[in-house]
């Protein structure tokens, strides 16, 4: 072999080499993306498409909870044990069969694209975040990547719902009601709505990673009031908040960093708000295993604040939906924990489902570890206006399981995908066809 | 009287019964139409009646106020670049404390009188605002009775001058702003802009309407005590009375010479220090109108000399009127001359808010430089038996003077471990105390030794404190709220008080207000010692 030859062999070593010690792990974490990601495989779908035969139309109420209490999470189980206590005499919900969520081809091809290069720095947070979308690791391997996933979903981009919903003392019956049409906007992240997949930074200077803008319309003294909040892609960057409250006539910035203050009386804070709101930098996730349980995923949504016969449905002073239609999914659990040491939650535990990140049920503890409440979110797909599917909340309820306080809501008039004038979230927005 | 209250009862009950069992504002024609209202009792029951309040009542009740607004909201055009919107907001008022305490109707000029118990001071005062709105893309234009507010910082108001308040009755914070706020009819207009800082242009002429600052009325509860000097019989109203009197009837005609203009600029921006973006929100305003209180007319002045009692002149008015009152006479007739001249001046303003992360806490700022503001003068070496106020002095003439007006807020949400603790639960209580520390300063430019001026009298500087806290229990159907505000001279006021949400519609305000102040002189609202009371507040909203 003369020279040439060697150099040629080496070379061709090197190359050979290099590609095994680089590409074949690119290759092989990209083989390693499968979605969409089914809750069940198919002889997993098999057994319970089995159990649904015997369940399936089938009224679970407070005489028969037993009967699928494995399949019920803490905080459900509880709550329909003990009806009189949340203003019933009876809880009771239907069982439907299992679906699969239709996702939208962005949201597959945005995960399919960008999570094979997602991975989380030393401090777990995403790195490049905001720079992709759809979700970062399918299949995750801890908790804080449950949690990354669980804040990427964008639910359809831009959307505008009503939400109208009742604060509810179980023991006096007395209700107090809330109604706040909402316009959100994912700037970032974005799988469905153009610009995809994120808003040009000239036309968002502050990095915005997400804004709503919330009008009030019940209850009667906060009529015309309104809300902007942003969320910033910086983590360490507190939201910005401005309230408008008619009563005062004046739009007001709020603090946002105490975010354990309850939302206009409900049983949940801030923090809260779709799950959890603020960034995911602040807590620590631990994976601890999956659940199968029965989660509202294709919930029609009720047009009144008491219910629907056909949807939810409940009496006044009652503070847990009636009428639920639970289907079986098989979740990820994650247990939650705020790094402030003083933070009202000793943990939250979070029932993700594997569909599309995002919560059927968390419930939170207080700091002795005793069951304090529970958020329950029922979801629906609703049609966006590129002729695709999201899912949204179509209702929800949280409980106080030590005062025994309820807080029902529920969503309507989804516009899913629309354009939303980003004007929409400027201060300027709340002069608009507010009456002062 | 009894028929009155009769009617006023039957009313709110079938207020009450009629209206729809839910919380939501009345909706017709496919939400083209909306409609709300409220109705709400708010009484004041005195703790602390001093003897030269005392003999003129009969009761201790200082407020018996039954008020109900109804407003509705018309949407004629509604397109997403082009609509047009109708909004009325109207009021009606009933103040029970003179028909149930003879004493207390007898302390007050019955012209006066009939215009306090009733929306009846000017013939539109039933409407509080109703304007047509027009919008046309990035442009607004609302035409007709409005409210302006300006003002970002609680408590305090420097550059919020535009409508004038109505301070008979109670103070900010128990009856809403939008209430408590004299409507003027204007037209104002906005330019939204796409320029950087989010700018937002807004004009607003008020083509000759005018309201004066509705100052507490001599005889009732927030007012002087009728006199001084005291007469033993009734009636009992006398000096104060004649100079409401006075300026009621040199209230301006409405007409273009008199028109208002007001300008501002309103902007968002985000400047960094130190490495941490802030986001404010400012504006810069400009507005010339009539100053709140008048200034003499030079003609009608008359001599300040104790002998002048023409009454056709303002001195001899009310030498006339003091001579009159010792002796028991009949008051003097006004008369058909103005003794009065509203003057204009100009301020301008700027303010500022901010969340400054490194506090957690929202920091809130305003200015306003008054320029020439009218004042009235006196001889600073005439003696009274009051040194320390300029009330029974003889006017010598007017001037101008400079002010400028400060305020500071500092609001931050403050967690309380202790009330989120789990055996605190029970509470339902959000362990959240808001709290804003405010600081108000004054400073008053120029000679201010021969102003006249009944309150703060050759004072320079003004220094004040404000504390506002509030947290809620039971899932905020009760809030506690605590108001205080201290005066480096020596005066203030706190407030505590409980707000009661039990359900949809009704709600309650309870109460207790204490004065103090170690010279009542020293400013209008520390001449509220002695009239500490306890209050109640509650009503039906629909």
């Amino acid at each position: 072999m003369d020279m040439k030859g060697i150099r040629d062999y080496v070379a061709t070593c090197l190359t050979v080499l290099l590609i095994l010690a680089f590409g074949i792990p690119v290759l092989a974490r990209a083989g390693e993306v499968t979605f969409p990601t089914p809750s069940y495989t198919e002889q997993e779908l098999a057994k319970v498409r089995e159990w649904e035969k015997t369940w399936v139309g089938k009224k679970v109420s407070t005489e028969n909870l037993d009967q699928v209490k494995d399949f019920l999470s803490e905080g459900v189980y509880l709550a329909m044990k003990n009806p009189k206590s949340f203003g019933a005499d009876s809880l009771w919900f239907d069982v439907v069969p299992y679906r699969p969520y239709e996702l939208s081809k962005g949201l597959i091809e945005a995960t399919k694209k960008y999570a094979p290069n997602s991975k989380l720095d030393a401090e777990e947070a995403l790195v490049n975040f905001g720079e992709g979308a759809g979700y970062p690791f399918p299949q995750p391997k801890n908790g804080s990547e449950m949690a990354w996933n669980f804040d990427s979903y964008t639910k359809g981009d831009t959307h505008y719902v009503d939400n109208f919903g009742c604060v509810v003392d179980c023991k006096t019956r007395l209700e107090r009601e809330s109604g706040q049409p909402r316009w959100d906007t994912y700037w970032m992240c974005r799988v469905d709505a153009q610009p995809i997949p994120k808003i040009p930074a000239d036309k968002n200077p502050r990095g915005i990673f997400h804004s709503f803008f919330q009008k009030f319309t019940a209850p009667v003294d906060f009529v015309d009031s309104s809300m902007i909040e942003l969320r910033y892609l910086d983590s360490h960057r507190d939201q910005d908040m401005w309230v408008y409250l008619n009563m005062f006539r004046r739009i007001t910035r709020y603090a946002t960093d105490q975010r354990t203050d309850t939302i206009d009386g409900t049983d949940l804070i801030y923090d809260d708000h779709d799950g959890w709101y603020t960034t995911t930098m602040r807590n620590t996730y631990k994976f601890i295993g999956r659940a199968d349980l029965l989660a509202a995923r294709h919930q029609p949504n009720p047009t009144s604040l008491l219910g629907n016969a056909n949807t939810v449905q409940r009496v006044t002073g009652q503070g847990f939906w009636n009428g639920v239609k639970r289907e079986r999914v098989n979740h990820w659990i994650v247990e939650v924990v705020t790094k402030d040491k003083n933070y009202l939650y000793s943990k939250q535990i979070w029932y993700l489902d594997p569909e599309t990140w995002q919560m059927n049920f968390k419930t939170m503890y207080n700091r002795q570890g005793q069951l304090w409440k529970m958020y329950e979110m029922f979801y629906n797909e609703f049609p966006t206006v590129s002729g695709e599917k999201t899912t949204y909340l179509s209702a929800e309820h949280s409980l106080d399981y030590i005062r025994h306080h309820g807080s029902d809501s529920s969503y309507r008039y989804h516009k899913i995908g629309i354009d939303i004038p980003l004007e929409q979230y400027q201060t300027q927005a709340m002069k608009v066809k507010q009456y002062r | 009287m009894k028929k009155k209250l009769l009617s006023g009862l039957v009313l709110a009950i079938l207020v009450v019964l009629i209206v729809p069992r839910f919380s939501y504002a009345i909706n017709y024609f496919d939400e083209k139409l909306r409609v709300q209202g409220n109705i709400y009792n708010f009484s004041i029951f005195a703790t602390n009646l001093h003897q030269d309040v005392s003999q003129y009542r009969n009761t201790h009740w200082g407020l018996f106020r039954t008020k109900g607004t109804i407003n509705f909201l018309a949407k004629v055009v509604d397109c997403p670049d082009n609509s047009l919107n109708f909004y009325g907001m109207f009021k009606w008022f009933h103040e029970a404390t003179p028909d149930i305490d003879e004493r207390y109707r007898e302390s007050i000029v019955p012209k006066s009188r009939r215009d306090f118990q009733n929306p009846t001071y000017r013939t539109d005062d039933w409407i509080n605002e109703l304007y047509a709105d027009y919008y046309y893309g990035p442009w607004n234009i609302r035409a007709g009775k409005q409210v302006v507010f300006w003002s970002e910082v609680e408590l305090i108001r420097t550059v919020d001058q535009i409508n004038q308040l109505d301070l008979r009755y109670s103070t900010p914070g128990i009856d809403p702003w939008s209430e408590i706020k004299l409507g003027l009819w204007m037209l104002r207009g906005f330019y939204n802009s796409q320029l950087p800082g989010q700018l937002v242009f807004e004009g607003i002429w008020i083509p000759g309407d005018f309201q004066p600052l509705r100052m507490p009325l001599e005889g009732s509860y927030w007012g002087d005590p009728p006199g001084p000097p005291t007469p033993k019989h009734p009636p009992y109203y006398g000096e104060n009375g004649a100079v409401e009197a006075q300026w009621r009837k040199s209230k301006p005609q409405t007409n273009l010479a008199h028109s208002s203009f007001a300008l501002r600029i309103r902007g968002n921006s985000e400047v960094s220090f130190f490495k941490t973006p802030y986001t404010l929100d400012w504006s810069l305003s400009y507005f010339h109108g009539m100053n709140n209180t008048p200034a003499t007319r030079r003609k009608y002045l008359g001599s300040p000399d104790p002998s002048n009692l023409d009454p056709n002149t303002l001195n001899g008015y009310d030498n006339k009127l003091a001579y009159c009152r010792l002796a028991g006479d009949p008051l003097p007739e006004l008369p058909g001359h103005r003794f009065w001249n509203y003057k204009f001046y100009s301020i301008f303003g700027a303010t500022c808010q901010t969340y400054v992360p490194s506090f957690g806490a929202v920091l809130r700022g305003e200015a306003a430089f008054n320029f020439r503001r009218p004042e009235i003068t006196a001889d600073p070496n005439v003696t009274t038996p009051d040194p320390s106020t300029a009330y029974s002095k003889p006017i010598t003439g007017n001037a101008t003077r400079d002010i400028f007006d400060a305020g500071l807020t500092f609001d931050k949400p403050i967690r309380i471990p202790w009330l989120q603790h789990e055996k605190m639960q029970w509470l339902g209580a959000n362990g959240i105390l808001q709290t804003i520390v405010g600081y108000f300063g004054e400073w008053r430019l120029g000679d201010v030794n021969n102003i006249r001026r009944t309150f703060a009298y050759q004072q320079r500087v003004q220094t004040g404190f404000t504390l506002t806290s509030m947290t809620n229990f039971k899932n905020n159907e009760w809030m506690l709220v605590f108001r205080a505000l201290w005066n480096t001279r020596k005066w203030g006021y706190f407030t505590p008080a409980v707000a009661y949400t039990p359900g949809k519609h009704m709600r309650y305000t309870f109460g207790y207000m204490k004065f103090y102040a170690h010279d009542v002189w020293d400013f209008d609202a520390a001449h509220a010692k002695g009239k500490d009371c306890i209050f109640l507040n509650f009503g039906y909203e629909w």
